[in-house]
């Protein structure tokens, strides 16, 4: 038989299906190399950076002492600094808070405005993208556009009070509020996020078990609560982690609105790990908080992967 | 109307101004000079000298380097991304989950992570303040994005053509060029808008990797809070600059723009 094929082969050399092992062979040498430039540049240029910043965690790098970045005679020395380093601590606090509300705040507002869109009508239709603004205009943009809403100067916001015989101090002044104004610019910018991943879910509810329950007389909370609820739970949860994973990268609004204060009242674990590196060139002690920042969103988006609905249904 | 369809329509407007009105105030203000900025009328002679100041200072040119580095970025991580996409979508094989994993955990992690180790390897070789090294360390997140999202658009398209064309003797580096990157293109559009928002939008590597030579738009504002004190009409009108092109992209591209911003999250 082997000899038959061959003996063909000259006249139909097209006929793929006619040798499946080498053709096989050939389509997976050829995807290998569609996929070896990608996974080349992203082992040098993500791999390559992690372990460095694991090595440079490991030295007291600063640009002071020349030969500090190849230093490795205390290793741990960073990660012992930290446990004493009362603003180390701080922001780890100040981020737990930041999180926490802001994922909360961003759930429920997305929840909310998903739910009010998700009706057959053209007008809501319509208005779904205006809804991303938020989200797509640039961060800085949205920082600008928020220093000028906190700024009494020339808020809107702030001259409507005081108008109205209320005045108010600058949020972002006050150590005990600046907080809650990072959140509610935070908030502003990303609720689209959850919206979008909302309004995605609701497409995916079946209508007959939304029906049935209206037959049987339930109300709208108890239609949401035991019929729509379930169904986008696991997408609540994933937009929970993706939300946590980039409240952990919190920038440009803190960098703008507050600078990490006043005092020390809005610094993050970024942003913390931002100053010690940059602004005192502390490139270990930088380093080694921004491993256990890599740590942490490791095991995160590990959860994600575990949890991913949609990648379950995948397998 | 019915009532709950009034209130739901009434409560939507309402939530539509508090998601628009902030940005369309920044817009106004931007228009408004000298000291006029801090008039709360509505009504106002609107005029061009914000942007005139602009245009005669450094800020073009820091457009421009939004520009280059944003358009190179994109190119780059398409042409690298886009065949690797394909093969994942494509070519079953046992580590293909964990590369997918790898690829989305690369897009989670801290900029700040990113940014020591390149910042000390620029320094050695001579990439900080380039324009080089930002489209370099824009690739961090850009061709991430790129594997994840056309492997989606990939996967939409059925794999029977490309079969065929096989069968017919066609190559399968041509079936992938002449029929399944035709058929994705519209995805391929789209994520390549999405990688040009992305970088446009980049604050952190632009703040710490570039001085002068290579500065971004959005680094330029901020220094017109720091360093020149502060002219608010300038910085609208700066924030309004970098926002237009945004914009246009995204009403360009709606149609993708929930895959690609929710990316990881929800698979189409």
């Amino acid at each position: 038989m082997a000899f038959a094929r061959a003996s063909f082969e000259w006249l139909a050399p097209s006929l793929a299906h006619a040798r499946p092992k080498p053709w096989r062979r050939q389509r997976a040498r050829i995807f290998a190399i569609g996929l070896a430039p990608a996974l080349v540049v992203l082992a040098v240029i993500t791999i390559g950076p992690t372990l460095y910043l694991l090595v440079t965690s490991l030295t007291p790098a600063s640009p002071v002492h020349p030969k500090s970045l190849t230093d490795f005679g205390d290793p741990l020395g960073n990660y012992r600094a930290m446990i004493g380093d009362g603003e180390f601590l701080n922001s780890l606090w100040v981020q737990a808070k930041l999180s926490v509300v802001t994922v909360v705040a961003q759930l429920a507002v997305g929840l909310g405005v998903a739910l009010l869109l998700n009706a057959p009508s053209r007008f809501l239709e319509a208005v779904r993208t205006a809804f991303m603004l938020p989200m797509v205009l640039p961060p800085i943009v949205v920082a600008v556009i928020w220093k000028i809403l906190f700024t009494p100067d020339i808020s809107p916001l702030h001259h409507a009070l005081a108008a109205a015989g209320m005045p108010v101090h600058s949020l972002i002044a006050n150590p005990d509020l600046a907080l809650w104004a990072i959140v509610v610019a935070d908030t502003w910018e990303w609720f689209p996020f959850t919206m979008l991943m909302v309004l995605a879910a609701l497409q995916m509810v079946p209508s007959e078990p939304i029906e049935a329950g209206r037959i049987d007389g339930a109300g709208p909370f108890a239609l949401f609560r035991y019929i729509l609820f379930p169904y986008i739970r696991p997408t609540l949860v994933v937009a929970a982690l993706f939300r946590l994973i980039d409240s952990i990268k919190a920038f440009p609004l803190i960098y703008v609105l507050t600078n990490g204060g006043p005092g020390t009242a809005t610094e993050v674990t970024n942003y913390y790990a931002f100053v010690e590196a940059f602004n005192f060139s502390y490139w270990g002690y930088g380093a080694a908080i921004a491993t256990l920042m890599v740590t942490g969103v490791l095991l995160l988006s590990w959860l994600v992967d575990r949890l991913n609905p949609e990648e379950a249904l995948d397998e | 109307m019915s009532s709950t369809r009034l209130l739901r329509h009434g409560s939507v407007c309402i939530l539509l101004a508090v998601a628009l009105l902030p940005a369309l105030w920044m817009l106004q203000l931007s228009f408004r000079a000298g000291g006029n900025i801090f008039d709360m009328r509505f009504v106002f002679t609107p005029s061009l000298a914000n942007y005139r100041s602009l245009w005669s200072g450094l800020f073009p040119g820091s457009l421009g380097h939004s520009a280059v580095v944003s358009l190179g970025a994109t190119a780059l991580s398409l042409v690298i991304g886009t065949p690797a996409a394909y093969a994942l979508s494509r070519w079953r094989f046992r580590s293909r989950r964990p590369i997918a994993l790898w690829i989305l955990a690369s897009r989670m992690a801290p900029p700040v992570a990113y940014t020591i180790p390149f910042f000390l390897a620029y320094r050695f070789v001579g990439l900080i303040d380039t324009l080089a090294g930002l489209i370099i360390i824009y690739l961090t997140f850009n061709l991430a994005l790129v594997v994840w999202m056309m492997r989606n658009f990939f996967d939409g398209v059925p794999p029977a053509l490309e079969e065929a064309a096989w069968i017919d003797g066609c190559g399968v580096w041509a079936a992938f060029r002449l029929i399944a990157v035709p058929l994705a293109a519209p995805g391929l559009a789209a994520t390549g808008v999405l990688c040009f928002i992305l970088s446009w939008n980049d604050f952190f590597y632009a703040l710490i990797l570039t001085r002068t030579q290579a500065m971004t738009a959005p680094v330029a504002i901020v220094n017109f809070m720091q360093y020149q004190g502060w002219e608010w009409g300038k910085i609208a009108a700066g924030g309004t600059l970098v926002m237009l092109p945004v914009v246009a992209f995204s009403v360009l591209v709606r149609r993708y723009l929930v895959s690609g911003l929710t990316a990881g999250g929800v698979k189409e």
